[in-house]
Parts: C-alpha cells; sequence; structure tokens
C-alpha cells in the first residue's frame, strides 16, 4: 500500500528529524517564539497548525494542475487564509479562552513560512495523499519542536506544566511550595522572548548534533 | 501560459468557494461565540468585583452567580436611575445611560463595578473598574478586550498590573507592611482617579499622591497614558452616583 512504503515514511520522518522545518530550515520562527509561553499553548497551536498545513497541502495538490501559474501565490494565499480564518472560528467558539490568550497568533498562521513554503515546493509538485503526508510530517515536526521549547519554558519559567482542557488549562504539575521555601525561584527570563531565543537555540544546537549536520563554515 | 480569461475565471470561482466555507463557517458557530462573548463580559465584572475563581469555571456557572448577585442598572451623569436595555449600550460612546452593577448580598452593598474604555495605541481598550461600598477605594480591575501588542500595551490585561490597583503596600509604624487598596478620591472626597505613571510609582515618604498612583508598563508608555486619561474620564461620569451610594448607601 502507498501509505507504508518507504518513501512516504520518508517523507513524513524527514521533517521531524533530519530536515525539520524549525531546527534545520528555520522557518516559522515567529510563532515558535511567541506562543511558546506555556505547554498548552503550543499543543493547541500545533493542532491548529497540522490542520491548515494538511488541509492547504492537499487543496493545492487537488487543483495544481489548474492553478494558472502567474495567480498561484496569490490563490495560495487565499486558501490558506481561508483555512486560517476556519481555525480561528472554531478556537473562538470551542476553546475561547485559549484563543483569547493565542490572540493574534493564530492569525498569523498565514504568514508563517512552514505552511506556503511546504505549498509551493511540494503540494504543487505532488499528489494529494503524499501532499497529506507531507503536511503531517512537517506539522509534527513544528510540533515537536515548539512543545519541548514550551515545556522547558513554561516548567523553568513559570513553575508549571499545564494542559489544554478547554477552559484556561488543566495544570498537570506545579513546583511544590516546599522548593520556593527552600530557596528555588523561577527563572523570569525564560517566559520572555529571549528565554525563547535561548531554548529554542540550544535545541536547534542538539537536533543538529543528533542528525549529525555540519554548517559549511 | 492560461488566458487571461481562464486565469481571471479560476481566480473568481476560488474566491467564490472560500467565500461560502467561511461564511458557512462563522454562520454555523456564530450563536457559540456570542455565548463566549457575553459570558466573557459577565466574567470580567465579577472577577473585578473579587468574586472567587470556582464560580467562573463554566459558562453556565458564571450565568447563575450574574444572576444571584448581581444587581445590573443604568444611571445617568445626574445619578438618577433611568431605564435601559444593560447589554445594548454602547459603552464607549453613550453619555446618557450609564451602566452600573452592584454586587449585593441581602441588599447589603457588597461593591460597585464601573465599566471603563477609551483608546489605547492601537485599539479600544474595554474593562471594568470595582470599588468598595466607600466608592473610594478600588475592589478590582479588569480589562477584557484590547488590540493592543502583546507582551507591551497588552500586559494591562495580566495579573500583575491590575493587582498594582489593590496593593498599595503601606508601612505601620512598627515597620510591618500591609497591602490597602488604592484609592479614586483625594482628602477633600472629590474624584482624581487613579493614574499610571511611567516607570514606577514612587514610594516615598515625600510622595503623597502614591496612593492615587499605579506602576506603569516598560514599552507600552501611550497604552498607560490611555488608561489613566478614560479611567478619569469615565469615575467622573458616575460621580453623583458614587456619591449618592457613599452618602445614603443606595442610589
Amino acid at each position: 500500500m502507498e501509505l507504508f512504503n518507504s518513501e512516504s515514511k520518508k517523507i513524513i520522518s524527514d521533517p521531524i528529524n533530519v530536515n525539520n522545518p524549525i531546527s534545520l530550515q528555520v522557518l516559522g520562527i515567529c510563532s515558535a517564539l511567541a506562543v511558546t509561553i506555556r505547554l498548552d499553548q503550543a499543543i493547541i497551536m500545533t493542532l491548529a497548525v497540522i490542520f491548515v498545513l494538511c488541509s492547504s497541502n492537499v487543496i493545492l495538490s487537488l487543483i495544481r494542475d489548474y492553478i494558472p501559474a502567474r495567480v498561484r501565490i496569490v490563490i495560495m494565499l487565499s486558501v490558506i487564509a481561508s483555512l486560517v480564518s476556519v481555525v480561528d472560528e472554531l478556537l473562538k467558539a470551542y476553546l475561547y479562552d485559549m484563543s483569547k490568550q493565542l490572540s493574534v497568533f493564530v492569525g498569523l498562521i498565514i504568514t508563517n513560512c512552514i505552511i506556503m513554503g511546504r505549498a509551493e515546493a511540494f503540494a504543487l509538485k505532488n499528489g494529494p495523499s503524499k501532499a497529506f503526508l507531507d503536511g503531517l510530517g512537517n506539522g509534527f515536526g513544528y510540533g515537536l519542536i515548539i512543545i519541548i521549547v514550551s515545556f522547558f519554558r513554561e516548567l523553568f519559567g513559570a513553575g508549571t506544566i499545564t494542559l489544554p482542557d478547554g477552559g484556561a488549562g488543566y495544570v498537570l504539575w506545579s513546583i511544590p511550595e516546599s522548593w520556593y521555601a527552600a530557596g528555588y525561584e523561577n527563572i523570569g527570563l525564560l517566559v520572555l522572548s529571549p528565554g525563547a531565543f535561548i531554548i529554542l537555540g540550544l535545541v536547534i544546537w542538539a537536533q543538529r548534533e543528533m542528525a549529525g549536520i555540519e554548517e559549511e563554515a | 501560459m492560461h488566458s487571461n480569461n481562464y486565469t481571471l475565471g479560476f481566480v473568481f470561482i476560488v474566491t467564490l468557494v472560500l467565500g461560502v466555507m467561511l461564511s458557512f463557517t462563522k454562520d454555523s458557530v456564530k450563536d457559540l461565540q456570542d455565548q463566549n462573548l457575553k459570558a466573557d463580559v459577565q466574567k470580567t465584572i465579577l472577577r473585578s468585583l473579587n468574586f472567587e475563581e470556582n464560580l467562573l469555571l463554566s459558562n453556565e456557572s458564571i450565568e447563575q452567580t450574574f444572576k444571584n448577585y448581581i444587581d445590573a442598572k443604568c444611571v445617568n451623569v445626574e445619578g438618577d436611575i433611568v431605564e435601559c436595555n444593560i447589554e445594548e449600550v454602547d459603552i464607549e460612546k453613550n453619555e446618557e445611560t450609564l451602566p452600573i452593577y452592584i454586587r449585593k448580598n441581602d441588599e447589603k452593598i457588597e461593591g460597585i463595578a464601573l465599566p471603563i474604555a477609551g483608546k489605547g495605541l492601537w485599539s479600544t481598550i474595554f474593562g471594568y473598574i470595582a470599588l468598595n461600598p466607600d466608592t473610594d477605594s478600588v475592589l478590582g480591575i479588569q480589562f477584557y478586550k484590547h488590540g493592543e501588542t502583546p507582551g507591551l500595551g497588552g500586559e494591562v490585561e495580566k495579573k500583575w498590573f491590575t493587582d498594582n490597583f489593590v496593593n498599595h503596600p503601606l508601612e505601620e509604624p512598627n515597620g510591618e507592611v500591609t497591602y490597602v487598596p488604592k484609592k479614586i478620591r483625594d482628602e477633600n472626597g472629590k474624584i482624581i482617579s487613579i493614574t499610571v505613571i511611567k516607570g514606577g510609582v514612587d514610594y516615598s515618604k515625600s510622595n503623597k499622591s502614591a496612593i492615587h498612583q499605579v506602576d506603569g508598563i516598560s514599552g507600552a508608555t501611550v497604552t498607560a497614558d490611555g488608561v489613566s486619561d478614560f479611567l478619569l474620564e469615565d469615575l467622573l461620569r458616575y460621580e453623583k452616583t458614587l456619591d449618592k451610594i457613599r452618602d445614603y448607601g443606595t442610589i
């Protein structure tokens, strides 16, 4: 079956590992820095991005032979923008607190380079099932990184681990009061943007090291 | 190369399909969104009036709490009660009918919440300020809608900023520090509101106005100045109503 041959596996696993959109292509950094303050925000953002990425890839792949080349960027943008608006409206209806926290960053999925990038580089050249897998792979690749970053930022910055629960978030674990009494302190820097840069930098370093990638000097 | 007509036709069809998809989505979730919005406003009012967080967990419990404890009505600038449809009053523009939300427990007033709204840097900021029955000290302040920059002006809705309004450090003669709410009236009972101070409040003894000041937000001076301006302007509209409540314990 086509879904499980080695090429399909490669399409889905490459972006998670050796060709990760964030840590290796360094795309989608804006939202990776902005929505990684809390784990629950990162998880919902990941789901939103996976939905948009998969659907836009499939839709664009289905109509790829009919899109006039001169207006393809406009077409890609309107498909992506419409999908993002749908996600935004659904969040406002079913996950209101989360949509308030994510605020403009849901809308900014439109400008996430990963989505336009995958549409132009992959979906317009491949069939819908491959395009779907590519969207899934890249979505997971994106999610993996922002979930790792947000885990560390929330744990060391705010002292909690929060999962999404439809409301203001379910606190899975928080650093016990006794630790604070013993002199432990949260690292406030991690909550701010510079903290995101530092953690993201470390993650990029770790992943490139593991994938065995060396930049040419 | 496709012909111009083909290109135009294609763009037209794509736009049409996407447009229908969007309006269909919006239409099917509009009611839910409106409910969330309404609950969010009520939650803001209840929060400013210092209700327990566990009463505010779901839309249903918010509505129930609101119904049980809040007396919502409208007044005019003269402090008289007037008829109005309180949910449809435009807080930003309205001058004649002013909404007022009173937290009551067995007819006893426990707090008064007033809508506040005004321009920040990019957007109109909406919120509620609640006062204690003395109509002087702040019970709470909450903002629920704004389009300010997240991390800068957007910080107005954060707890650290709103807590400023209810945590004024007061040094006792024995050196202990207690926290009291900020005040909106000066010694003569005149409403002077609370000013957001760029940088931070000077808590030295020489600064007599510290009780009417709160810390600003770094990088968001325009937003903070906006908050100071509309807070004073909105509180003054309620001056006669607040005087009445202070003097007679009712409107």
